[in-house]
């Protein structure tokens, strides 16, 4: 068995009255893809949001490789190396390719400046042109052209190359092909497949079923807030999955319909 | 002549703040800040020909004395907008920060340099406060700090009853230091034009060049994009505010000093010109993308048309006219420069 990356136990938030969390716990190991599933307010942002560090849990416990965590922010997040790609929001616009590459990151001189210390602009630049390189995409992009010019496509393979390239053990994708044509969507799941190939482990959030069936090894569902069923994919088919989502056995409807 | 030595620097650091793109020429010609040189440039040679004293030392001594005031706020605000907010208190804070100084000075016989301190306090805690309701509470900008010039302007029309303060003219260090003179050949300048150089330097340097300046770009554009990378957005943004803030003040004691009085009026109106600077430079008022080059660009574009239109005798009054129609002219310019590069 693969060594386990992170797990999550009993996780629990509200947001005032409404428990958008209850006793959530998963587990995630190495070079697998794990696809979160569930309809809107299942939970499932909630849940990707607490292990990227965007608000605090209330109750449970977060390990990774094995260690209690407590993740109080983005930054300590990714220090542990989660990386999350949020829908449409991972990157600035009005930033070069590079800068967004090493956002929150960057190489610098004179380290002691602190944020006054100067960018370290060829070594950005190497840097960036290398991983673009690495991923395939350095034909069309230039690493100084400005995110503003690039596609939904270009962007999303630009956020998902930056996560692979900081060696994150986990990274989490929210919806990642929503908003793309046909032929850039199946550029970003062959990305997944190329992460899982590398190591990573991804956490693949989407409402695309047949998405989860071509790239995901798992499967877990999420339902009011708990997670109502985790199953292998090749144990599983489409209707089933469908049936866990909504809650309503839609095979037995089928066969009563037959 | 020193004019235009001036203009020739600004177009130098242009050129070379160019040359490290990949682009190079094409992407300069049609960045913002190099349109807005273009026509400062044509709007100095029409005042220089239509009036023979436009260039001359004792016009071009008073617009660089007046420049540092309205630039350095400008500074600030370039940093503050680029972020995706800005600060309309700015102009009452130029105003309170000298009147508090003097007061203190005046009235209680404190220190100047303590005076001076505690003016500088006074600018820290207005733009902190701006900084934590907009980013804590989350109100936007334009209604906090709108808020916050009722407050400020308020605060300074009642300390000083509405009059202006006795005139105070001390010679020492402090007012040395801020408001000195000195002449070179039949010019002469005030030291406010080396802090408006040093901090312009300064204000390049972070922008384009540190780490500081990548997430304050990064905030702007994207703010959440920033945050999910552990960027600090609401630190960032608050310290800008604070920045705002001091420049203003500075910039308020610089002129209270060198006219030797402090007003409790002085200023006013100072918040939307200083706005149109940074925009007419072409810094994005939606955020994401400044260029302090432009702003100084539009600093000493809308100081010469201050200064020519009253030169060429458009009457005082008619003034805000023209400002308005060039302010609106630069906006479409950039408005069509930036959809033809969209398009190519």
């Amino acid at each position: 068995m693969m060594q386990e990356v992170l797990r999550l136990q009993n996780l629990q938030k509200s947001f005032g009255s409404v428990r958008a969390l209850k006793n959530a716990s998963l587990t995630l190991r190495e070079g697998e893809v794990v696809a979160l599933l569930g309809d809107n307010g299942a939970g499932k942002s909630t849940l990707i949001k607490a292990i990227s560090g965007v608000f605090p849990i209330d109750r449970g416990d977060i390990y990774v490789r094995g260690e209690k965590v407590s993740i109080r922010s983005t930054r300590e997040a990714m220090d542990l190396g989660i990386e999350t790609i949020h829908q449409d929001t991972s990157l600035a616009p009005d930033l070069s390719i590079a800068r967004n590459l090493f956002l929150g990151r960057e190489p610098v001189n004179l380290k002691w400046l602190g944020v006054f210390a100067p960018l370290d602009l060829a070594e950005l630049r190497d840097a960036a042109s290398a991983l673009l390189k690495r991923v395939g995409i350095s034909k069309k992009l230039d690493a100084d052209a400005l995110v503003s010019t690039l596609s939904g496509g270009e962007r999303q393979s630009i956020a998902i190359s930056r996560a692979m390239q900081f060696a994150a053990k986990v990274i989490i994708l929210d919806e990642p092909t929503n908003n793309l044509g046909v032929e850039e969507t199946h550029g970003v799941l062959r990305f997944v497949k190329e992460m899982r190939a590398a190591g990573h482990s991804v956490l693949l959030i989407t409402h695309n079923i047949h998405h989860v069936f071509e790239v995901a090894d798992r499967i877990i569902v999420m339902r009011r807030g708990e997670i109502v069923a985790e199953q292998t994919v090749a144990d599983t088919d489409l209707l089933t999955v469908e049936s866990l989502i909504t809650g309503a056995d839609l095979s037995a409807l089928m066969k009563r319909a037959q | 002549m020193v004019q235009q030595v001036m203009v020739q620097q600004v177009g130098a650091v242009t050129s070379e703040d160019g040359a490290g793109r990949a682009k190079g020429r094409s992407s300069l010609m049609r960045s913002p800040q190099f349109s807005s040189f273009v026509i400062l440039i044509v709007l100095l040679a029409v005042f220089a020909l239509a009036d023979g004293n436009f260039l001359s030392p004792l016009n071009i001594s008073n617009m660089m004395a007046f420049l540092p005031e309205l630039g350095i706020i400008a500074l600030g605000m370039t940093l503050l907008l680029t972020a995706g907010e800005f600060d309309l208190s700015v102009g009452a804070v130029f105003a309170l920060a000298p009147v508090v100084v003097m007061l203190l000075v005046q009235n209680a016989g404190i220190d100047i340099g303590v005076a001076l301190l505690a003016g500088l306090l006074l600018c820290i805690v207005i733009g902190a406060i701006n900084g934590v309701i907009v980013t804590k509470i989350g109100i936007s900008s334009f209604l906090v700090t709108l808020s916050m010039l009722l407050i400020v302007r308020g605060a300074a029309l009642y300390i000083t009853q509405g009059f202006p303060l006795k005139s105070w003219d001390q010679p020492g260090f402090f007012v040395t230091l801020l408001a000195g003179s000195f002449n070179i050949g039949a010019f002469r300048f005030y030291t406010s034009l080396w802090w408006f150089i040093g901090l312009s330097l300064l204000a390049v340097y972070v922008l384009r060049y540190a780490k500081l300046g990548n997430w304050i770009s990064a905030i702007g554009s994207n703010r959440n994009a920033a945050v999910a990378r552990g960027v600090p957005a609401d630190a960032v943004k608050i310290w800008l505010f604070i920045l705002t803030s001091v420049l203003a003040g500075l910039a308020g004691m610089i002129s209270a000093f060198r006219i030797s009085a402090a007003s409790p009026v002085a200023g006013t109106g100072y918040e939307l010109e200083v706005i149109a600077m940074v925009v007419v430079g072409g810094t994005a008022l939606t955020g994401g993308r400044g260029t302090i080059l432009g702003t100084i660009v539009g600093a000493l574009m809308l100081r010469a048309i201050r200064n020519g239109i009253v030169l060429v005798g458009v009457p005082g009054l008619a003034y805000n006219i023209f400002v308005g129609v060039i302010i609106l002219a630069m906006l479409i310019l950039h408005a069509l420069l930036q959809k033809n590069a969209a398009r190519s």
